[in-house]
């Protein structure tokens, strides 16, 4: 998945990265914005800015996100 | 305290409202209280942990035992029957992140504010704005972010990106506005440090005078910290002064916002490159109690391709931005090309034509589309007369001797990867090119220089080369040191870095007050709520996001000057005034609900309340069917929508738009308040109770009662007209 600012996202899963921490559990099934992707070199390992619903905005790696339309 | 609502939201009310009150005169006491808040803030929002309840019981405790004054000694007491009488429903909030009532989602702010990673109160600071009120304006950004000009003129804006009015037609121009209420109030000598607290006695050491280090060190100065800042470069805010160039912030907007938090005696020490200049042991032994890394992520990742390390003219892009903002301002060549596609590489070229480079080309594997550079940068470079080469594969730097002659590229097309939606930019074979070119910039991206931070070392390095840390407190492996910024989250935002100085400048108090850390980074709170601006819906229909002047383009390619020159007063209290106060309204959507299904009147066409999927909006629409019946302001929660009685006149309003006016009636007979006229026909209607006399004569319920009876019997009631 390549994500682009803008896009609407929603939290599907844990992440096997070692940056999830336990409290991102609580993300889980939360919608919400792309609001800075990986900035310079599109790597789909880089983590990336997402606002979410209610949560505030964090820095997610990209396996735990989805595209919804 | 209300029996209704909950006791975590009332004691919030209760804490807030006793320490804005200024009845706290003794520091200490006003320290307790505010810690309580803080940690009663994390309980309501499910960010708390196990010890929180255990850490209020020790300073309610610690409260009482100082044995002040009657009046204080009254608080400590209502503070411990409130947390012992609602134990179970704290414990629960803690347990479940869940309030039963939904009373702490009342206090949930804007979209905006949530987006924001420093979570300002934007609507708040934008209605002060509005009212032409910019050092209020200023005072409520410095809560949460000590850089309100830097963050006007250079901020990536996620709020606007979230900002509900563009569900209608566009974005409310947050950060420009910010801008103009930060310069204003600094041009009138109203912007200014709140009151620090004294110093407590403990000393906090930052390492990096960059934006993630100033703002912890404001926050720290601010709670009576002692901070010291080590810098290795010769002037203050890191990688907003030396990343970003001069006609995008202003030096001077960097130094005079640096200056106010000198003024809170933070020291700053320049030319100190940590590990060379000055080591962990020596801070060690100057007494400092905690340390915060925020050396940021300057360090350029390598291009990887042939003659990359042979000529003397292959520059890495955030060297180049360093060495022109610290004055070096000669030619980078003739011919210039530029290899990445985000704002770093876009700021190399628009510096390098600004130095007099005579052609620009900016080289970048993938489409437009795909840039990450803002879409304003790529824009305002391509007016400039930067060119672009997308679908561009560099794969060697040629030249002769040590001179570079061009760049040896191939065409890319983007191709979909079996399994993945992740367009991969692959090789055309024998579509390969050269671009002319003296020069060739590199700004494919940056990592954390780790040199000198062997000091710390119980501190854990991502395989990413970032600073691990609990992103909930900012606290590494080490005790007592933080981290935060660029170093742990690799190359971000400045406001990225504002957010997390903050959140760490807390985590270091609490560290050292022996308080607790939250479960999961802060959520912002919504503390204050200013009153709307009041305006007809025509004209909050109509106000138009103003275009932005520009600086002309034949300056632009020569000087440094500012490029958006800014907004002026009339366009920015209008542009304010276009903000929806999506932090009274949540847009539940039940105005519209009760309106249409239960009231069969369909009034309200606010399509912008869908999230998933808006519809047409139009404020004007509601005065045409409207018939201020009140249901919809009944069943607001939130008091968004209001219905007033003012000078003879109902009147409807969601959070300050004027939606529909109406006269107030009053009984011919005796004078009663009455419906308005069609809120009045409207029933009849409904009802059925249309006789001859509502036709010709306006009476309430009981005088027509009394005059329907008349027609039943002979006599004229007694006391009728």
């Amino acid at each position: 998945m390549q994500f682009q600012k803008g896009n609407k996202i929603k939290v599907f899963r844990k992440s096997e990265d070692e940056s999830w921490e336990p409290y991102m559990d609580d993300f889980i099934g939360l919608h919400g914005f792309v609001t800075d992707p990986d900035t310079s070199i599109n790597d789909p390992d880089a983590l990336i800015e997402v606002s979410l619903e209610g949560k505030g905005t964090h820095r997610l790696p990209q396996d735990c996100l989805e595209q919804i339309h | 305290m209300a029996e209704k609502t909950c006791p975590v939201r009332t004691t919030l009310i209760y804490l807030s409202d006793l320490i804005d009150s200024g009845s706290l005169t003794d520091p200490k006491i006003r320290r307790i209280c505010e810690q309580i808040l803080h940690l009663t803030e994390e309980i309501s929002e499910g960010a708390a942990g196990n010890d929180h309840l255990l850490a209020i019981d020790s300073l309610i405790r610690e409260y009482l035992d100082m044995k002040k004054s009657k009046e204080t000694l009254e608080t400590g007491n209502i503070l411990k029957k409130i947390f012992t009488d609602n134990r179970e429903i704290f414990q629960s909030h803690i347990e479940t992140r869940n309030c039963p009532s939904h009373d702490c989602g009342k206090l949930a702010p804007s979209p905006c504010q949530m987006a924001c990673p420093a979570g300002i109160d934007i609507p708040t600071y934008l209605s002060l704005i509005a009212r032409g009120e910019d050092d209020k304006a200023i005072e409520v950004i410095r809560r949460d972010n000590p850089f309100p000009w830097v963050c006007g003129l250079i901020c990536t804006r996620p709020c606007e990106m979230m900002c509900v009015r563009a569900r209608i037609d566009t974005p409310v121009s947050i950060k420009f506005l910010k801008a103009f209420a930060a310069e204003r109030a600094m041009s009138e000598g109203t912007y200014k440090n709140p009151k620090k607290k004294g110093w407590n006695g403990k000393k906090v050491c930052v390492i990096g005078a960059g934006p993630g280090g100033l703002t912890a060190a404001y926050y720290l100065a601010l709670m009576g910290y002692g901070v010291k800042v080590i810098e290795a470069l010769p002037v203050s805010g890191g990688m907003i002064m030396a990343g970003i160039p001069r006609y995008r912030l202003p030096r001077e907007v960097i130094d005079r916002e640096v200056a106010m938090i000198e003024d809170l005696g933070v020291e700053i020490a320049y030319n100190t490159l940590f590990g060379r200049d000055i080591t962990y042991e020596e801070l060690k032994n100057e007494g400092f109690d905690a340390f915060f890394i925020a050396i940021g992520a300057h360090k350029a990742l390598d291009l990887g391709i042939k003659g990359e390390k042979i000529f003397p003219k292959v520059l890495e892009a955030i060297g180049f931005l360093k060495d022109v903002a610290l004055g070096n301002h000669h030619a980078p060549g003739k011919q210039v090309v530029v290899i990445g596609g985000g704002n770093v590489a876009i700021d190399a070229a628009r510096t390098s034509l600004r130095l007099g480079a005579k052609k620009v080309t900016i080289a970048y594997r993938r489409s437009k589309n795909q840039m990450p550079a803002d879409i304003e940068e790529v824009e305002q470079a391509m007016e400039e007369g930067i060119e672009f080469s997308f679908l561009t594969i560099p794969r060697e730097i040629i030249g002769k001797e040590d001179k570079i002659t061009g760049l040896d590229c191939i065409r890319a097309e983007l191709i979909q990867k079996e399994g993945s939606d992740r367009l991969i930019p692959v090789p055309i074979l024998g579509k390969d090119f050269i671009i002319e070119a003296d020069v060739v910039i590199s700004a494919i991206g940056q990592y954390v220089d780790d040199k000198g931070m062997e000091a710390f070392s119980q501190v854990n390095w991502t395989r990413r080369g970032t600073i691990e840390v609990n992103h909930a407190s900012m606290e590494t492996g080490m005790t007592g040191v933080f981290a935060a910024g660029d170093a742990v989250s690799g190359p971000a935002t400045v406001i990225e870095a504002i957010g997390g100085g903050k959140r760490a400048a807390e985590a270091i108090d609490r560290y050292l007050s022996h308080i607790p850390q939250p479960r999961m980074p802060k959520i912002p709170v919504r503390h204050h709520m200013e009153p709307s601006v009041e305006m007809t819906a025509t004209r909050k229909m109509t106000l138009k996001h103003p275009a932005m002047p520009m600086l002309n383009v034949d300056r632009r390619r020569t000087t440094f000057q500012q490029v958006e020159l800014g907004y002026d007063e009339e366009s920015v209290r209008k542009e304010a005034g276009r903000c929806l106060r999506c932090d009274i309204c949540r847009r539940c959507g039940k105005c519209i609900e009760v309106c249409r299904d239960k009231m069969g009147i369909d009034a309200l066409q606010f399509g912008y309340m869908d999230f998933d999927h808006p519809t047409g909006t139009d404020f004007r629409v509601t005065e045409k069917k409207c018939i201020t019946c009140g249901a919809c302001a009944a069943n607001c929660e939130n008091k968004a929508m209001v219905l007033e009685e003012k000078d003879g006149r109902r009147n409807l309003k969601l959070c300050g738009t004027l939606l529909n006016s109406q006269a107030i009636q009053y009984c011919e007979n005796c004078g009663a308040f009455l419906p308005s006229a069609e809120y009045h026909d409207f029933i009849t209607r409904k009802t059925g109770n249309r006789v001859k006399r509502t036709e010709t004569r306006l009476l309430c319920n009981d005088c027509l009662r009394l005059l329907s009876a008349k027609t039943n019997v002979e006599t004229r009631p007694a006391g009728l007209k």
